[in-house]
């Protein structure tokens, strides 16, 4: 791995939110980083800041690495500046926790003056991080990844421009897909806490709205390691599908226990993305097979912008691109086009940029919705299916959903 | 119903089997060297990772169950010679906050050397599949791991009520200035028994590493199901160990037929009542020296 170009090394980054500047700076100067330097003499009013928000240790660290490996790779290809200006990286370490997020927020935001905020991974995060940046109003804030359509709903943050997905969109666009190729009935498993929550409420909506019946709602604590009392009563539902909501180690539990007992011969396994993700699906393997999911980006799909952003990503980062990564790209997409609009950082001329902006993302074209901040962006329905080497098993697109944007939630300009 | 209670008591008894090889190790640790081994959990998910390494290097899911937990007898081995022992006359907050500093370096190391995605032990085709159990059909692997960890808990069992070797584990355990009088060089028993509980935490991780995804946070996730364990079944005591563990599994299972959200509260609120009318835990009095 190289952070060529770009002021920031990999070398973990462990010791959280006392992860100090001097540790960064010397990381960043010894790959021959460039903008970090100018900064720490106390000269802010040149180059661009962007905060990382986003958890780098403990469960979520993955999906932070990711997504600041995918920024990385758009700053990269403009070698790591916009407007002749240098863009300096500072990471700061949200642990997934609220009260920490609440804090590297602000410091990113006053001490650090970041003209852009990326994170967080975590909804409860970014539920808390909503009062900081609007009352601060100065930076721009890339949500890419946090996806609770909450955030959102209470109060429409001005500054809040979400570059990943929100749970309803995971959800609900599946329903049409199950309750016409698959089944007009269906048990619903799901992790029970917000995310999960949210996410088979809107699939229930969706698909009762169709006419589909839901005969039982199963729902599993957050980090359920065995699922066989869980499977026992979906089971006993006799639905012909499942739609769940599972995602990390959870995800990969309940999918390896579904096949272990034979349930996929009896109904047929669909649900959001994280179920069948590029970061679960080693570890599920053939027991993933013939499940649907769906979700806004996929490494395998086919198309000539996202073949030369798996390459690229490939080069720079050694190993291939996730969902996040996608996310983190697609952040550093829409800040870098919207300082080169508006010729500078002002944050509501930026709002302004953003919300008419259309942009080219490996997931495919990508827009904000003006009135909510939200994503609109094509939808995948995948298939997991064997690998072309028969040896591991990857998502194909069987579907695509156009231009999915989901309800207003109250927001209008 | 007959068909849930009877999935529910099969993985209970799983459960409790597996946790007690986890159990196993710790209250003999304590037991005997009075060390409260916070990164226990540490090596039970080393016991997984090794397996995960070395079925997927070898292509054997069988040379994982025997390398992995020597392996991680190995590192239990280098923990207690180089970290515990200079510390044991010392008071025993001393041993919490060593363990748990190794426990934080273990994980740490892990997601440095794996990274933080999930994996998983790939299983023979042997044990891959489900039968029929009565009336419920139920993964072959899961019954493996039952049937391999009840003959371990079975073994080590008799190895310490009957064995030699027991004989002069639980003789230092009980005075250890008289067995060293007798010649016996007490710190190589002391290493022993780390590196044994060790190795069946490993035994653990190889088993569960097959059915459960292998993560970083697997270490912190069971140390507290199996402090509860220790505690219900006295601190020291294998045989309470033993029977917490079953107790514990069992109430995991049925309590996630009934009432999922609240299963760790059952098992808290036990363990609040044990420790409020036999502090000692259920079998504390008569084995912990």
């Amino acid at each position: 791995m190289s952070g060529k170009g770009v002021g920031r090394s990999h070398s973990s980054t462990t010791s959280g939110g006392s992860v100090s500047r001097r540790q960064l700076l010397a990381s960043g100067a010894a790959v021959g980083g460039t903008a970090a330097l100018g900064g720490c003499l106390g000269s802010r009013e040149d180059g661009l800041t962007v905060g990382f928000a986003l958890p780098f240790t403990g469960t979520y660290a993955l999906l932070g690495e990711s997504i600041v490996d995918g920024f990385e790779l758009y700053l990269d290809q403009r070698d790591g500046e916009v407007n002749g200006e240098e863009v300096e990286l500072v990471r700061r370490d949200t642990e997934a926790d609220t009260n920490k997020g609440v804090d590297v927020t602000r410091e990113l935001l006053i001490k650090e003056r970041a003209d852009a905020i990326v994170g967080p991974v975590s909804s409860a995060v970014a539920m808390a991080m909503i009062q900081p940046i609007e009352t601060e109003s100065s930076a721009i804030w890339f949500n890419a990844n946090a996806g609770d359509y909450r955030i959102t709903a209470e109060g429409c943050p001005e500054y809040h421009f979400r570059t990943s997905f929100n749970d309803w969109q995971t959800s609900a666009p599946l329903a049409r897909f199950v309750y016409e190729e698959i089944a007009d009935n269906v048990c619903l498993a799901y992790a029970d806490y917000a995310f999960g929550q949210n996410s088979k409420e809107f699939f229930k909506e969706a698909f009762e709205e169709l006419g589909g019946e839901v005969v039982d709602e199963v729902g599993a604590p957050l980090g359920t390691d065995d699922f066989s009392p869980y499977l026992g009563d979906i089971q006993d539902s006799g639905a012909e599908a499942v739609y769940s909501f599972f995602a990390g180690g959870d995800a990969v539990n309940y999918v390896n226990a579904f096949s272990s007992f034979g349930l996929d011969e009896e109904m047929t396994q669909t649900g959001s993305g994280f179920l069948l993700a590029n970061d679960t699906l080693p570890a599920q393997g053939a027991s993933a097979l013939g499940m649907y999911s769906l979700l806004h980006y996929t490494t395998t799909h086919d198309s000539d912008r996202n073949r030369t952003f798996v390459e690229n990503y490939e080069q720079l980062h050694g190993g291939s691109p996730n969902v996040y990564a996608c996310q983190g790209y697609d952040s550093a997409q829409a800040f870098v086009d919207a300082v080169e609009e508006t010729g500078g950082t002002d944050p509501d001329e930026m709002v302004d940029s953003l919300v008419e902006m259309e942009f080219d993302s490996p997931r495919g074209q990508f827009r904000f919705n003006p009135d909510t901040h939200e994503p609109i962006h094509n939808m995948y329905v995948r298939e997991v299916v064997e690998s072309d080497d028969g040896e591991s098993v990857e998502n194909e697109v069987i579907d695509t959903l156009e231009e999915v944007e989901g309800p207003a939630w109250g927001c209008s300009n | 119903m007959i068909e849930s209670v009877l999935r529910a008591t099969l993985l209970g008894l799983q459960l409790g089997m597996t946790l007690a090889l986890i159990a196993a190790g710790l209250t003999l640790i304590f037991g005997m060297l009075d060390v409260i081994n916070f990164a226990h959990g540490a090596l039970y998910m080393l016991g997984a990772y090794f397996g995960t390494v070395v079925a997927g290097q070898l292509g054997s899911f069988w040379l994982a169950l025997v390398l992995a937990p020597l392996m991680v007898g190995l590192v239990g081995a280098a923990i207690e010679i180089f970290s515990l022992r200079p510390l044991y006359d010392r008071n025993p907050l001393y041993h919490i906050l060593l363990t748990f500093g190794v426990a934080i370096m273990i994980q740490g190391a892990i997601i440095e050397i794996w990274g933080a995605q999930s994996m998983q032990i790939p299983v023979p085709d042997l044990l891959s599949g489900s039968v029929s159990v009565g009336p419920v059909n139920y993964p072959v692997y899961w019954l493996f791991v039952l049937a391999v960890s009840t003959l371990l808990i079975a073994v080590v069992w008799l190895a310490i009520e009957r064995s030699d070797l027991g004989i002069l584990m639980r003789a230092s355990a009980h005075d250890t200035e008289m067995v060293s009088a007798l010649g016996i060089d007490v710190s190589k028993v002391f290493t022993g028994v780390f590196v044994f509980g060790a190795v069946l935490a490993g035994v653990a991780g190889v088993l569960l590493g097959g059915s459960r995804s292998v993560h970083p946070g697997m270490g912190f996730g069971i140390i507290i199901e199996t402090f509860i364990v220790v505690v219900i079944g006295g601190l020291g005591s294998f045989r309470g160990a033993v029977y917490a563990a079953l107790l514990i599994g069992l109430v995991t299972a049925y309590g996630a037929l009934i009432a999922p959200t609240l299963t760790d509260l059952f098992l808290f609120a036990m363990m609040a009542i044990v420790l409020m009318a036999k502090p000692s835990g259920l079998f504390g009095a008569t084995e912990a020296a």
